[in-house]
């Protein structure tokens, strides 16, 4: 057989991935955090019920609960300030959900296979399907952040707002890992409101609406230990009050753990998917 | 060193289906191998199973030299795959796409672009490259398939089904391509239901069925396995049917002749004979009305193989020129 095609030195030389080739899984990365924004920019609006959910809830239950800030044992902040954290989280769970719905789908239609044929370490294509969510995040939270300013939250300091982000952003990838463990154990769309569900017994088993001290007492506990809660105050703490380093690392920590945690089964879940 | 070498290869699932029961076979590099089969018959999950997709549960199978279950990133590195469909995002464009692949793959960024070109334009899409690929058709993505599993310029090509829905044109274009990456010395690996395009395209043919290969060899080969090509003959005019098949008989063995046809007569050599049949006849004062030369095709071997047919047999590839 003649050979005038490349050459095996050639062909080699095209492409792979060396262990240490951060420079090109982080080209890999890049590259599937834009293919999952384009349906942003070319879809606007596929995207706006997810934007603007966050904000609907927060304006739509400052005006129910606007008074629960008169409850003793409240504090000396207001309930709209209040609880506009909480749409952020919201947002960040909303995101993530999406991010598995999106990989269902992905996987319906054959386009995951063709991600798992490249050589690219696994984990770094996991990686660039739960890094969208982060960036996809930011939509959500700056309308909210933006409507929240106009109807008169005080701006929390740009210190606060970047913790707040950088909370935000790492549990919208933690809440990702988790929505993407499901589509990758489902293999179907349907298994939407299940990704979905997570983030939000997530948040709501957490002093989103009222202060800790307030909830019935089992929901106390269990706001207590559930780590979503200190990612919470980690967000919420600029909006209410002054920014402190000790309300920062626990949310950190909380955060760092939820990624760790999900992402472990994300990759467990991944192995798995191509056994 | 066989491009792709299979041994015993199995895939049982959970609920104690097994797809694939232990098939051997070797692909020789440069080589296009034809793997044909029903639905049902194990092909994907046998292609699955060579492109590291899923994990074998028995046996072993190499390609490009390296062990699919336990050097799967090296395999990865070495192939290209067009899965049965063209699984693309309808969102972006052509060339996004193929810069997408290129990334995927590792290619070092300056050649990104140069690559995406010189294959887009290879599978004849340069004009369309700039369009989202929800406006292509179903050939268009079937070529850009193809030209994004080439992206690295893989050693090992995995072709599933690819001209599966495509109309003669398409068909056709991907069919040279085929050729020209067996001209360039690239192994390819064509699963396809369609029996002419294995007769086309395969240098040799593996048939599975039920999970096992039930007969592999040239096309040529395996035809000649269920018997010769034989000579139909009619005549206009024949006062002795018995001096004419004494003629025929030289040839080769007589058989029943079917319907319409007054002679039949097997002949090893094929279209080579049908010449000198003709003279032998002329000279002998026949006028010959019609006379057609059988041969058996693949899908007489599956059914010798398997007594069923393939479904693709009744489909004609309508074929290229």
């Amino acid at each position: 057989m003649s050979t005038v095609g490349p050459t095996a030195e050639e062909r080699h030389a095209l492409g792979g991935f060396e262990r240490a080739d951060l420079r090109r899984q982080l080209a890999v990365v890049i590259a599937l955090v834009r293919r999952a924004l384009n349906e942003i920019t070319r879809v606007p609006g596929a995207s706006i019920p997810g934007v603007l959910a966050p904000t609907i809830f927060v304006i739509g239950l400052s005006s129910v609960f606007g008074q629960a800030d008169q409850v003793p044992g409240f504090g000396a902040v207001d309930f709209k300030t209040f609880v506009v954290p909480v749409g952020f989280l919201q947002a960040a769970g909303f995101t993530g959900a999406a991010t598995g719905v999106n990989l269902a789908r992905d996987i319906e239609q054959g386009w995951f296979d063709r991600l798992l044929l490249c050589p690219a370490p696994r984990l770094t294509v996991l990686a660039g399907v739960v890094a969208s969510a982060a960036l996809r995040c930011l939509l959500p939270v700056s309308f909210l952040f933006a409507v929240a300013m106009t109807i008169g939250v005080d701006f929390p300091g740009i210190g606060g707002l970047l913790i707040a982000l950088l909370l935000i952003m790492g549990l919208a990838s933690a809440f990702a890992c988790y929505a993407v463990t499901l589509a990758l154990r489902f293999r179907t769309q349907q298994a939407a409101p299940l990704m979905q569900m997570g983030s939000f017994v997530g948040v709501l088993f957490t002093p989103a609406y009222v202060p800790k001290e307030l909830l019935a007492g089992w929901l106390e506990a269990v706001a207590t230990v559930n780590p979503v809660t200190q990612v919470l105050i980690g967000v919420r703490q600029s909006f209410v009050g002054e920014t402190s380093w000790g309300e920062t690392w626990p949310a950190l920590l909380a955060v760092a753990g939820l990624i760790l945690l999900f992402g472990a089964f994300a990759a467990r879940g991944l192995r798995r998917y191509a056994s | 060193m066989a491009a792709i070498d299979v041994r015993g290869l199995e895939r049982e699932y959970k609920s104690g289906l097994k797809a694939v029961r232990g098939i051997d076979l070797a692909v020789e590099p440069g080589e296009v191998y034809g793997f044909l089969g029903p639905n049902g018959a194990g092909k994907t999950t046998t292609v699955r199973m060579l492109v590291t997709l899923l994990r074998p549960t028995g046996g072993s199978a190499t390609v490009a030299g390296f062990d699919v279950a336990t050097e799967p990133a090296k395999v990865r590195r070495r192939i290209g795959v067009a899965l049965q469909e063209a699984a693309l995002d309808q969102l972006m464009t052509g060339r996004e796409l193929m810069e997408l692949q290129a990334t995927l793959h590792g290619i070092p960024a300056k050649q990104v672009a140069d690559r995406a070109d010189e294959l887009i334009g290879r599978v004849g899409l340069s004009q369309a490259a700039e369009r989202r690929v929800g406006t292509y058709s179903g050939g268009m993505r079937r070529r850009l398939d193809l030209a994004m599993a080439l992206i690295h310029a893989p050693e090992v090509l995995f072709l599933d089904e690819p001209t599966t829905g495509l109309d003669p044109t398409s068909r056709s274009t991907l069919w040279d391509e085929v050729r020209r990456l067996k001209a360039d010395g690239t192994t390819v690996f064509l699963t396809t239901q369609y029996l002419e395009e294995a007769d086309q395209l395969a240098d040799r043919v593996g048939i599975i069925a039920d999970g096992l290969i039930v007969a592999e060899g040239t096309p040529a080969a395996l035809k000649a396995e269920v018997g010769l090509p034989h000579l139909d003959v009619s005549f206009a005019d024949c006062p002795d049917l018995s001096r004419a098949k004494e003629l025929l008989g030289r040839f080769g063995e007589l058989r029943p002749a079917p319907e319409g046809a007054d002679v039949s007569v097997a002949v090893a050599k094929g279209a080579e004979e049908i010449a000198p049949v003709v003279r032998v006849l002329d000279e002998a004062g026949f006028t010959v009305a019609s006379l057609e030369l059988v041969e058996p095709s693949l899908d007489d071997v599956f059914a010798e193989k398997t007594g069923r047919h393939l479904e693709g047999a009744a489909e004609p590839a309508a074929a290229p020129a």
